[in-house]
């Protein structure tokens, strides 16, 4: 959709906080993953982690779709990729609400899931509270074989 | 994302082109429940069009799952996308779902 060529700037794009503009900061994510030298695999588990972490924010912080704003930022930085993103909603720490509880094949997880893959995928989640906004910093580093600088 | 459902013999074939996300994942749900309502409940899910699943795409497999278990079918997964082996393996949910190489050898499981 048109959103992302008109508000992107330098890396930072802002959605409202509906489900179908989450993919538009996948998208971002992915792209620049990409260009930091992330394999495909990894750049696809960086574009799952944010869409989670924004439908999370969607579900659990604006509880539901809303004309609420969501800004992104994505960096790379040499070797990793940082993923900056802020919201309006009321204070929600992804820690707090993360587990791994034990589970059998009889009785799977449905709930968590999100959480779940953002911090398998993520090397860091950082949350901050900053006045009436959320501030969530993930980052993910390039495994050390890419990174060497015998290359 | 689209989908489309074929009926064989002794099994559903659920074939899905897209994105699995928070945005489709209602429709996805309706389309499977739709199934399970009707007593068809050995599904294949044809995966192999399938370019993106958030949890909010495993959350309805596993309902399903629980679902057609309950009512003694089975759903398993056939050709599914890397995308799709990569977020159920980061999920760590990809026991649940046994994986055929194409959609004939998934049927003929049935």
């Amino acid at each position: 959709m048109a959103l992302s060529k008109h508000i992107m700037t330098d890396h930072r794009l802002t959605i409202e906080g509906r489900f179908d503009q989450v993919a538009s900061v996948g998208d971002l994510v992915e792209s620049i993953a990409r260009d930091a030298g992330f394999e495909s695999r990894d750049q696809y588990a960086l574009q799952l982690a944010v869409c989670e972490a924004l439908e999370n924010i969607i579900t659990h912080g604006y509880q539901g779709e809303s004309t609420n704003l969501i800004e992104a930022q994505v960096n790379a930085n040499p070797g990793e990729v940082r993923i900056e993103l802020w919201d309006d909603a009321p204070p929600f720490n992804p820690k707090n609400n993360s587990n791994d509880i034990e589970w059998n094949e009889d009785d799977p997880p449905v709930g968590g899931l999100g959480l779940k893959i953002m911090y398998k995928v993520m090397d860091e989640i950082r949350y901050k509270r900053v006045g009436d906004r959320n501030f969530l910093t993930m980052l993910k580093r390039l495994p050390p074989e890419v990174t060497d600088p015998g290359e | 994302m689209e989908i489309q459902i074929s009926d064989h013999k002794r099994v559903s074939v659920v074939a899905i082109t897209g994105r699995v996300d928070g945005s489709t994942a209602g429709e996805f749900e309706s389309a499977l429940t739709t199934l399970t309502d009707e007593g068809k409940n050995n599904l294949v899910l044809d995966m192999s069009e399938v370019d993106f699943v958030s949890s909010a795409g495993l959350r309805v497999l596993v309902n399903t799952r629980k679902a057609v278990n309950s009512a003694g079918g089975k759903i398993v997964l056939a050709e599914p996308s890397q995308q799709v082996i990569e977020t159920l393996d980061i999920a760590g949910l990809d026991v649940l779902f046994e994986q055929f190489k194409d959609r004939e050898t998934a049927i003929g499981t049935f």
